[in-house]
C-alpha cells in the first residue's frame, strides 16, 4: 500500500529562499493506493505526474508532507520502498544498464545481494511475465520498440515488486507493441499486480483500470472509477477513451 | 574500501526485505552515470572522422572527448571517464581508434595516447575548475579553458610519443614525426571547437 | 569492428582470468625477451593461442589492420639517415623486432575479445579488483558495452542533420563543434535518464557478485601464463 500525506514538492533547481515562495509541481496531495489496484493517472503535461509518482519509491524527496509504503515511511527504507514500488520510465532504452538481456534483468535482484538461483529464477519468471522468455541472451539494442519496453518492465518485475508503476510506457511504441505492453499489464494485474499508469493517452486502459486519478497543476481534481471520472470530465478535458 | 558487514545492518534493522542493501549515494550515481556515458562517447568520437588539414590520416574526435571529459565531468569524474574508457577497451569494447579492442592496444604504438587520457582528463579538470569539486565552466574565461586543453594536449602528445619510441624502439625524432606532427595542427582546431561548446548555451550541466 | 563472436573454439570455453594472464604473459615475455629467438618462441605460441581460439591468422590481421601503419612505418623511418647513403637497412632491425612484438600481442588480444562474452570479462573485473573500485569497474564497463551504439547512432544522426542543411559547407571546426555538442548534450540526457533508472533499481555497493569457476582446463593455460612471467624476469 503507498500511501501519501498533505505532499507538496517545489520546482528543484532554485535556492531554498525562492523555494519557499515558487509554485509548488505537487500542491499538498493526499492519496492511498491499494495492493492490487490498477490506477491510471493522466493529465497534461507538466501537471506534476511524474513528479508525483516519483516520490513513491524514493527518487524524490518530499518538501512537505509524508510519503509511507507498506505502512513504513520511505525515507526510512529506500530499499524496501523502492523493491516494493518497481518503476519502468519513459523512453526505456536509457535505462538499461546491460547490453543483454539476461544482465538488465538481473540488474535489481543482483543489488539486492540474492544467491545466484534466486536471481536465476527472478529472471527467468520476470521474462516469462512479459513473454520474453527464451531471450535472455538476446543484445537489447536488436530488440522491437516494444520489446525493448517489455524487457524493461521485466527488469522492474525483477524486484518482485507489490506495485508496478509505469511513467508512459506507450510513448514512441507502435500499435502492435501497444497492445502487447496492454496485454502484458492485464496479466499482471489479474494475478494481483498492484499497477499505476501515468499517461495522457488513456485509449483502452479505462476498461483495465479500476481508478482512474486526473491531475491537474500539482493538485488531483479527480479520483473515481473510471466510467464516473470521464463522465465528470465530459465537457471539461477532451479525453480519448 | 571498507565493506560493513551485512549481517550486523540486516540485525539494526530488523526488516526482512533488502534492508542489508547499501545503496550507492545519489550523487555518486549520477556522476557514474555520466562518466560511463562519456566513457562511450570518447568511444563513439573514435568513429567520427574528419578530413587532417595537413595529412591524409583522417581526424577523430577522441581526444577533445577526453577534453570536454574533464572540462564537464570535474577531475575526478573525468578520469575516472577514461578510466572506464580504457578498460572496457581491454575488455573488448570496440572503442579504439579504427574500432579496435582489446589488450594489446596497451603495449601498442598507440599506448602511450591511452595511458596518459585519464591524467589528461584530470589535469584539464583541475585547471578548468581550480580544485577537485566541478564548477559551471562555463563561468571561466577561455584564457583558463585553452591554457587547460594546451596542457592536455602537451600531455597527451609527450606520453604518447615516448610510448612509441618504447613499444616501437624508435628514436625520439623518428617517433615524433610518426606520432605527433601530422596529428598536433587538428588539435589546434579540436581546442577552439572545444571553447565553442562550453560557451554555448546548447548545454547546461547542473 | 572487433567484438565478441559466439563459437564453439576451447577458448570460448576457458575461464576469462587465465585467458587474462596468458595475455599478460605473453606480453611480458615479447617485451622482455625482443630478440629473433625469443620472438620465434612467442610466435609460435601466438599461433597455438590462435589456434586454440579457432581463429586463422589471415581474419586476426584483419583485426589489427588500424596498428599496421604505424608498425610499419617505425623500421622505416629508422633506415633514412640524412647523410649518404640516405638508407641504412641494419638500423631497421631492432625498431622492427619491436613492432612484431607488438604485432604478436595485438594478435593475442585478438583471441581474447572473440572469445570472451562481455559478462565474463565484467565478472572477472569485479572477482579481481575488489571491494567499491571492482563493483564501479564492473557497473562501469557494463554501461560503456550497452551505450557505445546508442551514441555512436546519436553521432551519425547529427551529421546526416548536418549534411541534410547543407552543414557540410561549413568550416571543419564547425562541424566538429556541432558534431560534439550533440555528442555531449545526449550524453548528459542518456545520463540523467539512466541515473534515475539506477537508483530506482537499487544501484548497492554489495550486490551479488558473479561466479566464475576455474576448471581443469584452465590449469595448463595459468601454468603457461605462470611459465611465461617467469621467464620474463630471468
Amino acid at each position: 500500500m503507498i500511501e501519501l500525506r498533505n505532499l507538496t514538492f517545489r520546482y528543484e533547481r532554485r535556492s531554498d529562499e525562492s523555494r519557499a515562495r515558487s509554485h509548488p509541481i505537487v500542491d499538498n496531495v493526499s492519496l492511498t493506493i491499494d495492493d492490487g489496484s490498477f490506477v491510471v493517472l493522466a493529465g497534461p503535461n507538466g501537471s506534476g505526474k511524474t513528479t508525483l509518482v516519483r516520490h513513491f519509491n524514493g527518487l524524490l524527496d518530499p518538501d512537505a508532507g509524508r510519503v509511507a509504503v507498506n505502512g513504513r515511511r520511505v525515507s526510512e527504507d529506500v530499499v524496501a520502498a523502492r523493491t516494493a514500488v518497481a518503476m519502468t520510465f519513459q523512453d526505456p532504452r536509457d535505462g538499461f544498464v546491460a547490453p543483454t538481456v539476461r544482465a538488465d534483468v538481473a540488474f535489481g535482484p543482483v543489488n539486492l545481494g540474492l544467491e545466484r538461483e534466486q536471481i536465476n529464477q527472478r529472471v527467468q519468471e520476470a521474462l516469462a511475465a512479459v513473454q520474453m522468455g527464451g531471450s535472455e541472451r538476446q543484445r537489447i539494442d536488436r530488440l522491437s520498440g516494444g520489446e525493448q519496453a517489455r524487457v524493461a518492465i521485466a527488469g522492474a518485475l525483477a524486484m518482485r515488486p507489490d506495485h508496478l508503476v509505469l511513467d508512459e510506457p506507450f510513448v514512441g511504441l507502435d500499435e502492435p507493441a501497444r497492445q502487447s505492453v496492454l496485454e502484458r499489464l492485464e496479466a499482471l494485474s489479474t494475478e494481483g499486480m498492484g499497477i499505476v499508469v501515468v499517461t495522457h493517452d488513456l485509449r483502452e486502459l479505462c476498461d483495465l483500470a479500476d481508478r482512474l486519478l486526473v491531475m491537474s497543476d500539482g493538485q488531483i481534481i479527480h479520483d473515481g472509477p473510471p466510467v464516473s471520472v470521464l463522465d465528470q470530465l465530459s465537457g471539461e478535458v477532451y479525453v480519448p477513451c | 574500501m571498507t565493506e560493513p558487514s551485512r549481517e550486523r545492518t540486516a540485525e539494526d534493522e530488523g526488516n526482512t526485505r533488502g534492508t542489508d542493501v547499501e545503496l550507492v549515494g545519489d550523487a555518486v550515481t549520477i556522476n557514474v552515470a555520466r562518466a560511463a556515458l562519456f566513457a562511450a562517447l570518447i568511444g563513439a568520437f573514435s568513429y567520427v572522422s574528419f578530413p587532417n588539414p595537413v595529412s591524409p590520416t583522417p581526424v577523430t574526435l577522441q581526444v577533445l572527448g577526453v577534453f570536454l571529459a574533464g572540462i564537464f565531468l570535474g577531475p575526478i569524474w573525468g578520469g575516472t571517464a577514461c578510466v572506464l574508457y580504457i578498460v572496457a577497451g581491454i575488455l573488448g569494447a570496440p572503442v579504439f581508434a579504427g574500432g579496435a579492442a582489446g589488450f594489446g592496444v596497451l603495449v601498442g604504438p598507440t599506448a602511450g595516447y591511452l595511458w596518459s587520457m585519464p591524467v589528461a582528463a584530470f589535469t584539464v579538470g583541475m585547471v578548468v575548475h581550480g580544485g577537485f569539486t566541478p564548477s559551471d565552466p562555463k563561468s571561466n574565461g577561455p584564457i583558463r579553458l585553452v591554457s587547460a586543453m594546451v596542457a592536455g594536449t602537451v600531455l597527451i602528445y609527450a606520453t604518447g610519443v615516448i610510448g612509441m619510441m618504447f613499444t616501437l624502439d624508435l628514436a625520439l625524432s623518428e617517433a615524433f614525426i610518426t606520432g605527433a606532427v601530422v596529428l598536433v595542427p587538428a588539435e589546434v582546431l579540436k581546442i577552439a571547437a572545444a571553447v565553442g561548446i562550453v560557451r554555448s548555451d546548447a548545454i547546461t550541466a547542473s | 569492428m572487433l567484438t565478441y563472436e559466439p563459437g564453439s573454439s576451447i577458448a570460448h570455453r576457458l575461464d576469462p582470468r587465465s585467458k587474462l594472464a596468458v595475455q599478460i604473459g605473453i606480453a611480458l615475455a615479447a617485451f622482455s625477451h625482443t630478440t629473433p629467438r625469443g620472438l620465434s618462441f612467442v610466435t609460435v605460441l601466438t599461433g597455438c593461442i590462435l589456434a586454440v581460439a579457432a581463429l586463422s591468422p589471415l581474419a586476426a590481421l584483419q583485426e589489427i589492420r588500424y596498428a599496421l601503419p604505424f608498425l610499419v612505418a617505425g623500421p622505416l623511418l629508422s633506415m633514412i639517415v640524412l647523410r649518404p647513403p640516405w638508407l641504412a637497412p641494419p638500423a631497421a632491425i631492432r625498431p622492427a623486432l619491436a613492432s612484431y612484438r607488438v604485432l604478436l600481442v595485438l594478435l593475442v588480444s585478438v583471441a581474447y575479445v572473440r572469445t570472451t562474452r562481455v559478462r565474463e570479462s565484467r565478472a572477472a573485473i569485479q572477482l579481481v579488483v575488489p571491494g567499491r573500485v571492482g563493483r564501479l569497474l564492473g557497473v562501469g564497463v557494463s554501461l560503456v558495452f550497452r551505450f557505445l551504439p546508442v551514441l555512436i547512432a546519436d553521432l551519425s544522426r547529427a551529421r546526416v542533420a548536418m549534411r541534410a542543411r547543407l552543414g557540410t559547407e561549413r568550416r571543419l571546426i564547425d562541424r566538429m563543434r556541432i558534431v560534439a555538442t550533440t555528442g555531449v548534450r545526449r550524453a548528459f540526457g542518456r545520463a540523467d535518464r539512466l541515473g534515475t533508472a539506477l537508483r530506482a533499481r537499487c544501484f548497492a555497493w554489495n550486490p551479488t557478485l558473479p561466479t566464475l569457476q576455474l576448471a581443469p582446463r584452465d590449469v595448463p593455460f595459468l601454468l603457461l601464463a605462470v611459465a611465461l612471467i617467469t621467464w620474463s624476469f630471468v
